[in-house]
């Protein structure tokens, strides 16, 4: 064997990259966060069905995992959000996100609550020096769990079935965004990236492997299946939730001026909760507030079924008021729908007479096409198997 | 109790504390004063040693605002005192305003640039010198603001002042402003301790060397309000009890002894502060001349966005300057001056290439073998500070670390005296034998007695990155301080330090405009 003595380059395994290698047809990989991570590993079409019919199998290790601990460490993440996580029950997950000083996004993600005194936040950007330096003078510890701790996404109607086959029962009477430790070193919380039904199970990185091999073994009779990125995305969109870096750009990984958004502008307003004392960019997001969003990030529902991602929207068909951040056609509901940032008033006050510009290629030719736009007030995908408790098995 | 109520609450009884709470007494506000010490005055107060007043650590009053004197009404008798640039081969030289002698009377061979560019720093600095008079612009609102467009006057006043310069001044000032003074002064000057005094005036309080950036500007900072030097007369002590004089005429209240828990915050608002014995102080606003770290601590960090804290996190304010005091039981006799010349403010810098290298071992935690001293014998101006035939020595001496390697042992201090009074004996032979008393304050003790971040007698180094806008840092560079009503008024905001109370001034009119009271 090869001695290696430098630091290793290049993408590095997850915990489970053993067991997806083995069922990658498609050898289509991606970098996530410095790991290698499958963007299809059979078809998209498979995969995204599977999410909406059966039950699979997503790989989320690469998700940075930070754990926050000590007297103050509720302190330190009401600090950190713009919700009040004293609401937060223990036991409990909550969406969250976080901003600087401007009032802009820097990132969102999950914050699990063990207790008052322990969270672990999972996000999608690297955050250890701003969560440290949110830390600084407050007596809490931040420790970096990313590569300790890994993270599979079992998502699907049938999920609920091959976790009891899997000899989960514990978590039968788990309500959305409860999480607890049904087994010792395996944590599940009742959460996911798709709208449907769906769990998260969090193991250490070296019981990764049984984990797997445990919910495989059972899930044969579920149709289980492993996926890649792509059909995540479709689900994603389907059930209106927002990417980092897609739409809406982290605040500190950009250069140029005026990228930044905030809560408000994307359609979060109700987290950001003004009465719970100082948090980060409060003062910046109250005077945002009195000004008025400048942007809004809405669902929209486009005519045709050509995806109509990164296409320009206009008002009139001429003035141009902003673009789709994230557009496909959804094959559950059978509409072209996307998200997209328009520049107030358009979104706001002004909803009538939009159009997207998308350009086509129709073997080898070029065309652009105007087409009407409609703005929705609800996710596209919604279905009650989502939220039932006890969920219902398949 | 009804006294716990006042309009504004003011941290701290040095000048700048007490100019800002005499200026909004002024303005008709209740102000009370709250001083941690068991004395008002902070840096500029006088201490009893062996039955002698000595100035406890400011010892020369150097940039008073001549704008806060006349509105407080200061009465504060000083003499303007030479500078006497003392050399190794007692070629001493004499420096008055723009003149610059031997000691002995010979005209000194660079006395003609010495004057060109003396007279240049001084025109160049009375220009930057209004800039101290307000909060530093803050340009955020626009060309139609009101606002801005009135900062954008005072802007334009400076520019205007820079193009009546001429061609060539101002294209030097553009030139020198952010350059250092090491270049400048040896562009014009031999090197000797003519330069050096210059050289020592541009770097004196800094963690900075007469070579590095920005020690230009420094040194115009110095000359801001004409560059005198005086003595005042009643010791370091006069000055603070003139201030506090100006603040009680006023009705103003000053407490010392007091320990301040917390500050009682509400709705993102001050609504005063909370004492360690449980009392609480009602107030609308309150004014701190604590460091900016302190005062963010005070308040609690919680109340303040992760990216304020970082900054106050990371000012610059190493303290440099140590303080000697020595009681000496007669007059010591400096070789080749006369009594006046030895009343004067006496420097040991002899060159500027000492200056540079004395700042080299403060890098590393150690202290100079030469350090760079600015003495001076207040009793020979004067005679009521010591009993009859004593004198006093009070020396500033620069480029002592704040955090000294092995820390600031007895041991340390004892060889910090031993380093300034070898040192002083090339000068005035025999000077060790006269010392009756003496009194040692490392940075990190004078850090400990006036709660001065670093013991930094600026609170936060002026360098170009801390000043002005940026003062004492980025967004929080016109006094209020994060939480609604609360302000810095200390030298950790703009202009900066010295005992000079424009700080304290420019925070309480900031108030007053804010209307934060009512």
């Amino acid at each position: 064997m090869v001695k290696v003595n430098h630091v290793p380059m290049g993408l590095i395994e997850t915990p489970f990259h053993a067991r997806l290698e083995p069922l990658s047809r498609a050898k289509s990989w991606t970098g996530w966060a410095g790991f290698i991570s499958p963007l299809v590993l059979d078809t998209v079409e498979f995969e995204y069905f599977a999410i909406r019919n059966q039950t699979t199998l997503f790989d989320i290790s690469p998700m940075h995992k930070y754990r926050v601990t000590g007297p103050d460490a509720a302190a330190v993440m009401n600090r950190l959000v713009t919700r009040d996580v004293t609401k937060i029950a223990d036991g409990r997950v909550g969406y969250v996100m976080w901003c600087d000083e401007e009032g802009m996004l820097i990132d969102d993600g999950t914050l699990f609550r063990f207790s008052a005194t322990d969270f672990r936040l999972c996000c999608q950007e690297p955050m250890l020096t701003w969560l440290l330096d949110t830390a600084w003078g407050f007596d809490a510890q931040v420790l970096d769990e990313s590569d300790a701790i890994a993270g599979l996404s079992l998502q699907g109607p049938t999920s609920w079935s091959l976790l009891q086959d899997a000899g989960f029962a514990a978590a039968q009477n788990m309500k959305p965004f409860d999480w607890r430790e049904v087994e010792p070193d395996i944590w599940i919380s009742r959460t996911g990236f798709t709208g449907d039904l769906g769990y998260e199970l969090w193991v250490p990185k070296a019981k990764a492997l049984d984990l797997w091999d445990r919910l495989w073994a059972a899930g044969d009779h579920w149709g289980v299946r492993a996926i890649g990125f792509e059909a995540l995305n479709l689900c994603r969109i389907e059930a209106g939730f927002v990417a980092a870096g897609v739409d809406f750009q982290p605040v500190h990984a950009v250069m140029r001026l005026h990228r930044g958004r905030t809560p408000i502008e994307l359609g979060f307003g109700k987290m950001v909760h003004f009465d719970k004392g100082h948090f980060n960019g409060r003062r910046a997001l109250l005077q945002h507030r009195e000004a008025g969003a400048r942007y809004t990030l809405a669902k929209i529902d486009i005519a045709g079924f050509k995806p109509a991602n990164g296409a320009l929207i206009y008002h009139r068909k001429k003035k141009e008021v902003g673009f789709v951040t994230s557009g496909v056609w959804s094959p559950t509901t059978k509409r072209n729908i996307a998200l997209a940032e328009l520049k107030a008033p358009y979104g706001i006050e002004i909803k009538d007479d939009l159009w997207a510009e998308i350009y086509v290629n129709e073997e080898g030719r070029w065309d652009k096409r105007l087409v009407p736009v409609t703005l929705q007030d609800k996710p596209f995908f919604i279905n009650q198997r989502a939220r039932a408790t006890p969920p219902h098995p398949f | 109790m009804t006294d716990n109520r006042f309009d504004a609450v003011v941290i701290g009884a040095g000048h700048n504390g007490l100019t800002a709470a005499a200026t909004l007494a002024q303005q008709g506000k209740s102000v009370c004063v709250l001083e941690r010490a068991d004395r008002i005055g902070g840096m500029s107060r006088s201490a009893d040693l062996g039955g002698a007043t000595l100035p406890e650590m400011a010892h020369l009053l150097y940039n008073l605002n001549p704008g806060v004197a006349k509105s407080l009404g200061l009465k504060i008798a000083s003499r303007a005192l030479p500078t006497v640039a003392l050399c190794p081969a007692q070629q001493h030289v004499v420096i008055q305003g723009k003149t610059a002698q031997y000691a002995n009377g010979d005209a000194h061979p660079d006395a003609a640039a010495y004057a060109a560019l003396y007279q240049r720093l001084k025109t160049f600095a009375a220009l930057l010198g209004q800039l101290a008079e307000g909060a530093p612009p803050a340009l955020a609102g626009g060309m139609l603001n009101a606002k801005t467009l009135q900062e954008m006057m005072a802007l334009g006043k400076l520019g205007l002042g820079l193009k009546r310069l001429g061609k060539v001044e101002m294209r030097e000032f553009l030139r020198v402003i952010l350059s250092n003074a090491y270049d400048l002064i040896l562009d014009e000057l031999s090197d000797g301790p003519l330069a050096g005094a210059l050289a020592a005036d541009a770097v004196r309080g800094a963690y900075a060397g007469p070579r590095s950036p920005g020690t230009v500007f420094s040194l115009m900072y110095r000359l801001g309000n004409g560059g005198d030097v005086t003595l005042p007369i009643g010791g370091m002590g006069a000055v603070a009890a003139a201030f506090a004089d100006a603040a009680t005429k006023q009705g103003v209240q000053i407490r010392t002894d007091v320990d301040i828990a917390s500050l009682v915050i509400a709705n993102d608002r001050v609504q005063g502060v909370l004492l360690s014995d449980g009392t609480t102080i009602h107030a609308d606003a309150v004014l701190s001349s604590a460091g900016a770290m302190q005062t963010m601590q005070i308040a609690g960090i919680a109340h303040f966005d992760v990216e304020a804290t970082r900054r106050m996190r990371h000012l610059r304010n190493k303290g440099t300057t140590a303080k000697v005091n020595l009681v000496l039981r007669n007059l010591p006799a400096f070789t080749g001056l006369t009594r006046e010349q030895t009343a004067g403010r006496l420097l040991v810098a002899p060159s500027a290439v000492a200056v540079e290298r004395a700042f080299n071992p403060a890098k590393y935690g150690g202290i100079s073998k030469s350090p760079l001293i600015e003495a001076v014998i207040p009793t020979l101006t004067d005679t009521t500070l010591a009993p009859d035939g004593t004198h006093i020595l009070s020396a500033i001496v620069s480029y002592v670390p704040h955090g000294l390697e092995g820390g600031w042992t007895d041991a340390a201090r004892a060889d910090l005296l031993d380093r300034v009074v070898q040192t002083l004996e090339a000068y005035a032979p025999g000077i060790g034998e006269l010392i009756t008393h003496s009194q040692v304050l490392s940075p990190a003790d004078i850090e400990t007695m006036t709660g001065a971040p670093g013991g930094h007698w600026h609170h936060a180094e002026m360098g170009i990155d801390q000043i002005l806008t940026v003062r004492p840092a980025n967004l929080m560079a016109r006094y209020a301080f994060g939480v609604g009503g609360l302000y810095l008024c200390g030298a950790s905001a703009h202009p900066g330090g010295d005992v000079m109370g424009a700080a304290g001034r420019n925070a309480a009119m900031q108030v007053i405009k804010d209307g934060v009271l009512r």
